[in-house]
């Protein structure tokens, strides 16, 4: 008898040994059970026979990331979403307020805080006047801060949303709001969405990827691109700007790409087994994400190189080659969507300007954040524009809310920097690209800032409209779980007409 | 089995069908009944039971409609009355001609009350279907209005770029507003609040709350300031479950009352400025992708041309029109053209960026008639048969950035018909002040100045 002869024999003792009489009777209750069930819960549906397990598994379900056409023809194609984690303040940016100036230094109006809870403002605080200096830009007059002298110059290419609100005033649940369209966990983020709805478009990457920049990711954690109740497959895949762009991405030293093939072969055959016997969607994601992984080694170091640039692009954009830096995601953000992902999404921390400290004050911290992002994002609508990318692609600008028009008074005491309190009744955001406005101005605010007027802009509304531009009607586009459909949009929203081309 | 009784549920459209006929004929029969040789009373009978049979098929499928596929009690109430009263009727009709010896004069009545109901009761039927108006729809305007239909919201205002200060306030803005949003309900025949909206004399008159214009004072005229009232207040018009004015609509309307709620005023001589005017300008909105009746192509050859590499999918679900690019496929040459040559008529955006194609292909794709979008990005073309490109008619964007194409080649393409930008980026091309072309060129190379700003230390 030979060793593998042997060995055969083992096993099968081995696995009739492991079967005791305990195995035989819960076998016999549950596949016994199972089979007299089988009939009674799927023999009627459509379907069921096309796969031994009794589960409705579609096309989609098998491979999940294969492109679908959007029920509409799109006006972009690609997704850019900049998000300033910490939320910036619109008064010092964009939201021009002379009023405020004759009020700087005096106690708010009563008017303004009845009623009212805000994050760390108590009692009576102070009015802020705008710390910086404003000026109307392009042919379009927008009014743009001197914290942005680069971006003020390409005002043109833009549309304002002046009077955006949202009824969250904590960053975890304000950018969860932002990016899933409820402040509690358990939704897809808008890039999930949007990737299960059109698949991805290159194979050898992820339909959506998320780089993050400012030293931390967000408040909310990584459920701000989490897929909620989508399958996972759905979810941001975070690409590191410094280092490996995806860790354990490259093959260690003596693994050859054919052993590393026959490795997730072997994994994949194993999960494929698994999937039959519980016929766990998840599994099928595992399987997908193994094959994806297996591709990205290809196409993503040579994707998230930014060495490879020439010389005036990196000088275009400010790169820092080797650190993690906006500046650097910026330039990623566009190779990523010349090389066809649909949803990029970058997140830059440091935004929280409460007057605390240096770094996280108005007049100082706020210059400094401003001046890490006001090159990278200037040039990234320059570059997308010179290779015609942006008639393709969409750019979102925002935070997760604004920030008062008082000064910040924690604990009842003057802070020792210039600082708001989080803010949602009103702040900027702005779009540009594929199928936006060039130049428009939606909003207005009353003279303090405080709060919207006119042209209102929900959260929601903002979802409908990037879904809009994507190719969806956000009305329609749902996905059934635990009993309902879902929207990114749940019951509201409204296209925001006045800034779509 | 829950499926089975909205299933009959749905076989409802087919049975009315029958007892219309059915009990039509046998009324027919009743009235063409004579004496001895050409009564048909034998065969009455029989004909109301087949009826009254069918009847109660459709009451019952029709009442199973009714539970599983969600309609409301108030919109089916008169119509599933009167059905099971034709069911009734036509029974008892079965009865009593079962009974009777002739056919007497009260039968006769009692039949042709049958009729009616089976009349009526299709009629309604016929409209919780296709609606109200369906058989009102087709007629003309002026018979509509003699017969008193309510015309349902007329068009939305739409005014000419042009020469639109000479249009009536009134009557060429204000009143299709009102027509739009409010007459359903403020109509001569239907005197909501005692209120017409139809003409400027009702308007002047106002409702049962009094006066709706106060010359100049939008905020205390009925007509503006209940528009503005929150959704939620009762006051407020239109009611909050119909469809609501849009901003600009409102905005005119105020204008129109501050500046006199006069019937003669032009809206040139009224000086209303053109912001509040350009929202209601005719907008051409034409569509980005050409319009076609291209066949679409079948999922399987869809699937196989993405087996050989290509990254294809249709422009949207409805759209013939496909997408296609390499971006997966980099080897791609001009001789792999032949595996795209079947879907020719359907291409309307190829990207053929970083392949190794070259001039040769721009022969291939130029007989692309809805090909809309080209992008032939970092590729060996040096431009010579570019010209070929004025065949593609429909091409709107054309991508040669970092290619060897020269202005020369570019400028045999001015006056294409629809060409909108080249880009050009990364090339020899330099734009020239001097040079005007039809389409515009983007030669990008853009630069941010260094500001002193940048190297501050905040």
């Amino acid at each position: 008898m030979n060793q593998l002869e042997r060995l055969f024999k083992e096993l099968t003792e081995q696995k009739l040994r492991n079967q005791t009489r305990r195995h035989f009777l819960m076998d016999c209750v549950s596949k016994v059970g199972g089979l007299a069930m089988a009939p009674l819960l799927f023999g009627c549906e459509p379907g069921a026979a096309k796969n031994p397990i009794g589960m409705n598994l579609s096309a989609r379900d098998l491979n999940p990331l294969s492109p679908l056409p959007p029920p509409f023809a799109p006006k972009a194609k690609s997704i850019i979403y900049l998000h300033m984690a910490g939320a910036p303040s619109q008064l010092e940016l964009f939201d021009y307020k002379p009023e405020l100036i004759k009020y700087d230094g005096k106690p708010c109006p009563e008017s303004l805080l009845e009623g009212r809870q805000f994050a760390f403002i108590r009692g009576v605080p102070n009015i802020l006047g705008p710390q910086a200096n404003f000026a109307q830009h392009g042919q379009s007059g927008a009014w743009v801060s001197d914290y942005l002298p680069h971006f003020s110059t390409v005002v043109d290419e833009v549309s304002f949303l002046k009077a955006v609100h949202t009824d969250q005033f904590n960053h975890g649940p304000a950018q969860l709001f932002m990016q899933t369209g409820s402040p509690r966990l358990g939704r897809p983020s808008i890039g999930s969405w949007v990737t299960y709805g059109l698949g991805t478009e290159n194979q050898n990457l992820p339909g959506f990827v998320v780089l993050t920049s400012g030293g931390k990711t967000p408040d909310a954690g990584k459920s701000v691109w989490g897929s909620g109740f989508l399958p996972s497959v759905y979810q941001g895949v975070q690409c590191r700007s410094k280092g490996d762009p995806v860790l354990y991405l490259q093959d260690p030293d003596g693994m050859t790409r054919d052993l590393k093939k026959s490795v997730i072969q072997a994994i994949n055959s194993s999960n494929e087994e698994s999937f039959k016997d519980f016929g766990d969607p998840e599994t099928l994601a595992r399987i997908n994400q193994y094959e994806m992984a297996y591709r990205m080694q290809i196409e993503v170091p040579e994707v998230m190189n930014i060495n490879d640039e020439p010389a005036d692009i990196q000088e275009l954009y400010g790169t820092k080659p080797g650190e993690e830096s906006f500046a650097n995601n910026c330039l990623l953000a566009r190779k990523l969507v010349e090389k066809g992902v649909r949803f990029v999404q970058l997140y830059d921390w440091g935004w929280d300007t409460h007057g605390t400290s240096k770094e996280g004050s108005i007049d100082s911290g706020l210059r400094h954040k401003c001046q890490e992002i006001d090159r990278p994002v200037t040039a990234l609508l320059l570059d997308l524009k010179q290779r015609g990318l942006l008639e393709e692609t969409l750019v979102v600008w925002g935070g997760e809310f604004g920030r008062t028009p008082m000064q910040e008074n924690r604990e009842g005491k003057v802070q020792g920097w210039k600082g708001r309190d989080h803010h949602g009744d009103a702040f900027t955001m702005w779009m540009a690209g594929g199928g936006i406005k060039k130049g428009a101005s939606y909003g207005v605010t009353d003279d303090f800032g405080f709060a919207g007027l006119e042209e209102r802009v929900s959260v929601h509304d903002i979802h409908a409209s990037i879904l809009h531009l994507m190719g969806f009607d956000h009305e329609q586009f749902t996905y059934n779980f635990q009993g309902r459909p879902f929207r990114l949009t749940d019951v509201e929203g409204e296209l925001i007409h006045s800034i779509l081309a | 089995m829950d499926f089975l009784f909205p299933l009959f549920g749905r076989f409802h459209p087919l049975f009315v069908h029958l007892p219309i006929g059915i009990l039509f004929f046998a009324v027919l029969l009743v009235f063409l009944s004579g004496k001895e040789k050409t009564s048909f009373l034998p065969v009455i009978p029989v004909a109301f039971l087949c009826g009254a049979f069918f009847a109660l098929l459709s009451g019952i499928s029709g009442f199973l409609q009714y539970r599983h596929e969600g309609y409301t009690w108030e919109t089916i109430q008169i119509h599933l009355i009167l059905g099971w009263s034709t069911v009734a009727v036509a029974i008892w009709l079965y009865i009593s001609f079962r009974k009777t010896t002739e056919v007497t004069r009260i039968l006769k009545a009692q039949s042709g009350g049958l009729f009616l109901l089976l009349m009526l009761t299709g009629h309604l039927g016929g409209n919780i279907t296709r609606g109200d108006d369906y058989l009102f729809e087709v007629l003309p305007p002026g018979l509509q209005s003699f017969l008193g239909i309510e015309i349902e919201a007329s068009k939305p205002l739409q005014l000419p770029t042009e020469n639109w200060e000479e249009i009536e306030f009134y009557t060429g803005a204000i009143q299709p507003i009102l027509n739009h949003n409010c007459i359903s309900c403020h109509n001569p025949k239907n005197l909501k609040g005692e209120l017409d909206l139809t003409s400027s004399e009702g308007l002047l008159k106002g409702g049962e709350s009094g006066e709706i214009l106060f010359n100049g004072n939008p905020e205390k005229s009925g007509l503006f300031a209940r528009l503005v009232l929150p959704k939620e207040d009762e006051e407020h018009m239109p009611p909050k479950e119909k469809r609501q004015p849009r901003k600009e609509e409102i905005e005119l309307i105020k204008a129109w009352i501050e500046s006199g709620a006069s019937v003669e005023k032009s809206l040139g001589s009224a000086q209303v400025p053109i912001s509040l005017i350009s929202a209601f300008f005719v907008k051409e909105e034409t569509p980005f992708y050409p319009p076609t009746d291209t066949k679409s192509i079948a999922i399987d050859s869809l699937s196989a041309l993405r087996k050989k590499g290509f990254f294809a999918e249709n422009i949207s679900i409805d759209s013939p029109l496909l997408r296609i690019s390499c971006i997966n496929f980099p080897d791609f040459q001009d001789e792999d053209w032949n595996k795209l040559i079947s879907f020719s008529d359907n291409i309307a955006y190829l990207d053929l960026s970083g392949t190794q194609v070259t001039d040769a292909i721009i022969d291939s794709v130029s007989s692309l008639k809805n090909l809309t979008v080209l992008k032939i990005n970092d590729a060996d073309i040096e431009g010579g048969s570019l010209v070929k490109l004025k065949n593609a008619q429909n091409l709107k964007l054309l991508y040669l950035n970092s290619t060897a194409v020269t202005l020369d080649h570019l400028k045999l393409l001015d006056g294409h018909l629809n060409l909108i930008k080249i880009f050009v980026y990364k090339t020899s091309v330099s734009t020239n002040p001097d040079d005007k072309l039809s389409f515009e060129l983007e030669t990008g190379d853009f630069l941010l100045p260094k500001l002193a700003t940048d190297t501050i230390v905040y």
